[in-house]
């Protein structure tokens, strides 16, 4: 087995006495004093997550237009100065990975999840995409909260809602992954000790894997390998405000299909009343429908369950029954958002 | 005095004349994380050693708990219901799930120190 990747923050988090967790092929921090802590440390206050374990490539400009055959989204008209979350689609229109794209006037940064860093290497190779692969060569930290950007200021100039900046040390987005306000900040590691130095100043707590996961269900994003993968396109996993490449890009024909004919999976979000959680697997049944839970946690916000289901086809009706170790328990398809 | 014994499966029992209060260790709910809903069973409800008694759901997984002896449920900690994070912050105190009265004395567990040697 290969040895897995440590952090260019790892001596920290072992000082922080992080609790350790593999993943794609990482050892990352799942949480310091506790997920539920954390949780909330996130929703009312302020706190960083190490995220260097996901992949950073550095995309020519001059590659623009192949990059945009490659994903359901238009970066082409994107105006340098903004970010980007979008898919890259296979032939099918299913998703190879979702990622998040910082556009600047000469280069675009791509962010995609560690799991599938390497595929989406090969993937960019394989298309003559000129690219660079920084992922080693730097850090990347969230720091996430509603009391992130006061803080922030005092080190960095604050950019408008998915935009991003530049300057001599910092490449940085006003970005996230928890449904609060915050940067995305990626620095190079002869300058990380800058960065970690302003957290310790302003003591901004770590958060680890575990409390991402649950503030990104709480705030119905999806996760690659769960919500989106290989088999399921972004019009089934209620990502259809992401299509707005409107040339033929790898997928389209597939996608276009589903959207014209309504003939495909259908993600939900779901909440369950009772002491259970429906986790990653679970059968459900909507009415005729069957559906399988893609994940499910637990809401602090809500004080109950809550996840996503894929069904087979579009449910007509929100009332479910799911499957949990040989008990039928009932819950219901929530069309809101979980947070309010 | 008795002295808490623990099981394989990470129950500890504590015998006191023929009734059995049982909980989960400390290490069983560090590896569970964040502890949120706790089922527990009915008082009266009889079990069979083995027989899964309590379901405990967290943050990172789900668990059980399993009966360490046949016995039938005498008292179950209501507070669980409110404050499931009691297990979390004082397993072997605060934090037990349910008392029973013995009808089958098994008291197979482990001591600790061997527990402790078991677990790492």
């Amino acid at each position: 087995m290969d040895v897995p990747h440590l952090s260019p923050l790892h001596t920290l988090h072992l000082e922080n006495e992080a609790k350790f967790i593999e993943f794609a092929g990482w050892t990352m921090p799942f949480s310091y004093s506790g997920t539920l802590k954390e949780h909330d440390l996130v929703r009312n206050n302020v706190g960083y997550f190490d995220v260097s374990h996901m992949g950073r490539l550095q995309i020519n400009n001059k590659s623009m237009d192949t990059l945009n055959n490659l994903i359901c989204s238009d970066i082409k008209n994107l105006n340098p100065g903004k970010a980007l979350y979008s898919i890259f689609t296979n032939v099918e229109g299913c998703a190879l990975d979702d990622v998040i794209f910082w556009k600047f006037e000469d280069y675009i940064l791509l962010i995609c999840n560690a799991v599938n860093a390497s595929k989406i290497s090969d993937h960019l190779n394989s298309q003559k995409v000129e690219f660079e692969n920084i992922t080693k060569d730097t850090a990347l930290i969230a720091v996430q909260g509603p009391n992130a950007l006061k803080t922030l200021e005092n080190l960095l100039t604050i950019p408008v809602s998915f935009s991003c900046l530049s300057d001599d040390v910092f490449t940085y987005a006003r970005t996230g992954y928890t449904g609060e306000d915050g940067l995305e900040i990626m620095v190079d590691l002869k300058n990380l000790n800058i960065l970690i130095d302003f957290l310790n100043k302003h003591e901004i707590q770590p958060c680890g894997l575990g409390a991402r996961d649950t503030l990104r269900l709480e705030a119905s994003l999806p996760l690659y390998g769960f919500e989106l993968s290989e088999e399921i396109s972004p019009v089934e996993a209620s990502l259809k405000w992401t299509i707005t490449n409107k040339d033929s890009y790898m997928g389209s024909k597939s996608i276009n299909r589903q959207l014209s004919s309504g003939q495909h999976k259908f993600l939900k979000k779901f909440t369950i009343d009772s002491r259970n959680i429906a986790r990653t697997g679970t059968k459900v049944k909507a009415g005729k429908v069957d559906g399988v839970v893609t994940s499910g946690n637990y809401s602090p916000i809500l004080s109950k369950a809550i996840g996503f289901a894929l069904f087979d086809s579009e449910p007509d009706t929100d009332l479910l029954e799911f499957e949990i170790r040989g008990n039928f328990i009932e819950g219901k398809i929530i069309r809101k958002r979980f947070l309010s | 005095m008795t002295e808490k014994k623990y099981l394989e499966t990470h129950e500890w029992y504590l015998l006191s004349d023929n009734v059995i209060t049982i909980g989960i260790s400390d290490y069983a709910q560090g590896e569970l994380g964040d502890i949120v809903f706790v089922t527990l069973p009915e008082v009266g409800q009889e079990f069979s050693k083995g027989d899964s008694m309590v379901e405990v759901e967290a943050t990172k997984t789900v668990a059980e708990a399993y009966a360490p002896m046949d016995c039938v449920i005498t008292e179950v900690n209501a507070a669980l219901d409110s404050e499931p994070e009691m297990i979390n912050t004082d397993p072997c105190g605060e934090g037990w799930m349910v008392k029973a009265e013995v009808k089958n004395l098994d008291d197979s567990g482990m001591l600790y120190q061997e527990y402790e040697s078991f677990i790492s």
